[in-house]
């Protein structure tokens, strides 16, 4: 046994991010640590790679006690990462050559710099890991599979046994993946080297891993061999597990004329391809699929953010074409944006400037701001979200989460909408204000409003939607009606599970899980 | 939901109002020292008139930066601007009145190749104005053929110009009442524009927040154009002011209003807690400037170390107003 983690336990404040887990890596084998968003998979990478100090636990490397309490700590015992977000780890400016080096180059001691040796030992580096390119272009020109081949060359320079590699195939194309793929299977043959390998593509696991460990919640749920005979389905009840939430699904009302129609809709980015789909009045419309599947790159490309390269979209029969959020809010459309703090919130602003900004014509004559009115408008929408604490001058910055993403959408039922695109609205709100959240929700659909939801989460999609399109790679992957699916269904389509759109994918599911 | 009330710091609020405190502190001490010379209502006159000039181009880099924008070329656009009046003026001996219109409509096109490289090409405000600082130079001393425009000249095409002096309409803009009335005007303007129109707000949400302004529907590349078009004006003005008094368009006449103008803006950010920039704000600030100057000149102080003691103040107040603030971050996020 090259590694062996026990009782690892991380805490940030407030949340218990990993309990108790148990971790163990052979030697030569690629293992996969595999669990929903939020299960604690990149913090438990974090505490091998020391850039967690504060776990709690023992870490044995060939069974003895090793303490990673920094990241220096790590790579000297010979554990490195290549992080998800590469970018982060490499200088841009510096040729290839010099980033695969960087951890000697940067070394005390050495003044002059041996340019010959530097690109001798990285033409070295890229024979043994057959990379295509040439070890002088800088950086920044890279793609991103290339650079994470200049990463995992850097790995191997110093000293490596163990490799961690954090969603390494998001980014890559099917080429793509199949040459870091390659890659990986020459570096454990050799036999000195394991890895383990985070990924949300479960096919991918399958076919390349020989072993599987599977978090739930920041606790291990599961660990054992990959065979043949391990299917995604099984992989899929181990992340969800049995004590799953008994979520009561709400009273689904028979949906009224077509709102919004979606044909064949993609976006010139190449995240949301060929989508169609459908909203009623007065229907809730789940978005399913894991982070990267596509929803936010729906939503935005709807409300007219992200440009369209094809298809066709209809809002209560007309077509229309907004290419801007101006034009989207303009034709009764509202997004309430994923990331709160970087795409909703005027930090230093009041509550009730939030609640007017998206409908300042209501609150104005010939231009001048009624002040009265904003105020009048800013209680109604306090009162209606409950909003706490109720004071319309209240600065933004100092409300708590659930009641910042309240005054977001209280701007857009200020404006009164037909449309409201929610992506991911629970998200970093506690338990009080996402109930009172979604009883909004609920009652948006029942005043006739159209309602686009997209989550992660398929617990809560269950909950408050009627029917919901599974996304996986920009593509719908599965269309399901609430009353007669489950979390098991949904996260099966979400980590690429293969099914006709409709009905008939309800068989092909039981099938795959019998 | 029991959630810690955070309040501002008591500490903050007196912050807030540093460049105030800072303003009626050194009137005080210059009332202490030099008594009835620096209280006169004639020196009260004087330090407005010299402080109309930066308040206006002041109140154009307001509007500019109020959402999120930034112009290093304002002022170097400002001495174009007074060619072209001198010149409309006394070259072609236009009319007053048009002449003032006309330069204010010139200067707005010119601002458009501002807008075109800030806009269309997408350059950032601090770089693309870095660069038309020097095109607009350039531009000014190509229409005067390389020098100053003054009474008396010949134009360079070597004809007589048509007015051979300035009349005294065209000196009074430039000298009390009148440049102290323009002053005010344009702050008055800037005040109700950027407080209590639905314009005025939507420039604030984009200083705020640019995505999150977008997002909320404001069509941000036109308010940012809007902004544009009004600092253009202000520079128009602030330049015919400058023209004026100097009775001439010298070269590099405005340049050196631009730094006096962003340290105003800067210093009355904080104004009052308004944590943006404000056009009341933005009075106080100049004023400082101008309360310190001529203070300071009749105190004695020699006018090469006049910077030095100017600069030192402004430094002060910038320190009181966003000093604190940081140390009070993880609090506000």
């Amino acid at each position: 046994m090259v590694l062996e983690a026990k009782d690892i336990c991380v805490e940030f404040p407030g949340v218990r991010a990993l309990e108790h887990v148990d971790f163990q890596l052979m030697p030569g084998e690629i293992h996969a640590l595999v669990g929903a968003n939020g299960a604690g998979k990149s913090t438990l990478m974090k505490v091998l790679a020391g850039t967690n100090p504060g776990y709690r636990g023992q870490v044995r490397l060939d069974g003895r006690a090793v303490e990673l309490r920094s990241p220096a700590a790590a790579k000297e015992l010979g554990i490195q990462l290549v992080c998800q977000e590469v970018d982060q780890a490499l200088a841009p400016a510096l040729s290839a050559a010099e980033n695969m080096l960087l951890d000697e180059l940067g070394r005390p001691g050495r003044l002059w710099v041996d340019w010959r040796g530097v690109y001798g030992q990285a033409e070295e580096l890229k024979r043994r890991l057959h990379m295509d390119l040439d070890v002088r272009t800088p950086v920044s020109r890279l793609t991103l599979a290339q650079k994470q081949m200049v990463l995992i060359a850097r790995a191997l320079r110093s000293n490596c046994r163990i490799l961690l590699l954090d969603e390494p195939t998001a980014p890559l194309s099917a080429v793509e993946t199949e040459t870091l793929f390659g890659l990986c299977r020459s570096l454990v043959k050799e036999g000195q080297i394991a890895i383990v390998f985070i990924s949300h593509r479960l096919p991918e696991v399958l076919r390349i891993c020989n072993c599987y460990t599977v978090l739930r919640n920041g606790r291990f749920a599961a660990s054992g061999p990959v065979t043949p005979q391990t299917t995604a389905g099984e992989l899929v009840a181990h992340m969800l597990g049995t004590e799953m939430e008994t979520v009561r699904p709400r009273v689904s009302r028979p949906a009224g004329d077509e709102l919004l129609s979606v044909h064949n809709l993609s976006s010139r980015d190449g995240s949301v391809r060929d989508i169609s789909l459908t909203v009623g009045h007065g229907e809730i419309v789940g978005l399913a699929g894991l982070v990267g599947a596509g929803k936010s790159e729906l939503c935005k490309s709807l409300f007219g953010i992200l440009p369209r390269s094809a298809g066709e979209i209809l809002l209560d029969g007309r077509p229309v074409k907004p290419r801007s959020p101006g034009a989207g809010a303009a034709l009764g459309m509202g997004l309430v944006p994923e990331e709160r703090r970087k795409e909703g919130l005027f930090p230093g602003e009041s509550v009730s400037f939030h609640l007017g900004i998206a409908s300042l014509k209501k609150w104005s004559r010939l231009s001048l701001l009624s002040r009265k009115k904003l105020e009048q408008n800013a209680r109604t929408q306090i009162e209606e979200l409950g909003i706490k604490p109720p004071s319309p001058r209240q600065r933004m910055e100092l409300l708590s989460g659930g009641n910042q993403q309240k005054a977001v959408l209280g701007k857009w039922l200020a404006a009164g909408c037909r449309l409201y695109l929610f992506d991911e609205p629970t998200k970093g709100v506690d338990v009080g204000a996402r109930a009172e959240l979604l009883r909004v929700i609920t009652g948006l659909a029942q005043t006739g409003c159209g309602v686009l939801y997209a989550s992660a989460d398929p617990g809560e999609l269950l909950q408050v939607t009627d029917r919901i399109y599974v996304l996986y790679g920009g593509r719908v992957a599965a269309e399901l009606v609430t009353a007669r699916t489950s979390e098991e269904e949904i996260m099966y389509y979400a980590v690429g599970g293969k099914a006709p759109v409709g009905e008939k994918g309800r068989d092909r599911f039981e099938a795959a899980k019998a | 939901m029991k959630q810690p009330r955070l309040r501002k710091p008591a500490a903050g609020s007196l912050m807030d109002w540093a460049a105030v405190i800072a303003l009626a502190a050194a009137m005080a001490v210059f009332a202490l020292l030099r008594g009835g010379s620096f209280l006169s209502p004639a020196n009260a006159v004087n330090i407005l008139r010299s402080m109309s000039i930066t308040t206006i181009f002041a109140i154009g880099a307001t509007i500019t930066m109020a959402p999120g924008g930034f112009d290093m070329s304002a002022c170097t656009l400002a001495t174009v601007s007074s060619f072209l009046f001198a010149s409309l003026f006394l070259w072609f001996g236009l009319p007053l009145w048009l002449s003032v219109v006309l330069t204010v409509l010139l200067t707005m096109v010119l601002y458009l190749l501002t807008m075109f490289l800030i806009l269309l090409c997408r350059v950032p405000d601090m770089l693309a104005t870095c660069a038309l600082m020097f095109v607009y130079q350039g531009l000014g001393l190509w229409w005067t053929g390389g020098g100053a425009v003054s009474a008396g000249m010949p134009t360079p095409w070597e004809a007589q110009p048509v007015r051979t002096g300035w009349t005294e309409g065209a000196l009074a803009i430039g000298a009390s009442p009148w440049c102290i009335l323009i002053m005010l005007a344009c702050v008055a303007f800037a005040f109700v524009f950027l407080r209590y129109t639905r314009h005025g707000r939507c420039l604030y949400a984009m200083g705020s927040n640019h995505i999150a302004a977008a997002y909320s529907g404001i069509p941000v590349r036109k308010y940012r154009f809007l902004a544009g078009m009004l600092t253009a004006v202000m520079i128009a003005v602030g330049a015919i002011v400058v023209c004026s008094r100097n009775s001439a368009a010298q070269i590099s006449g405005c340049d050196s209003y631009l730094m006096p103008s962003l340290a105003a803006v800067f210093v009355g950010r904080s104004v009052g807690g308004a944590e943006r920039p404000n056009a009341l704000g933005t009075l106080v600030g100049a004023a400082l400037v101008a309360v310190l100057e001529n203070g300071l000149t009749q105190m004695g102080v020699v006018y090469y170390v006049l910077p030095a003691v100017k600069g030192g103040v402004l430094a002060l107040a910038l320190i009181a107003a966003y000093g604190p603030r940081r140390r009070a971050s993880h609090i506000a996020p």
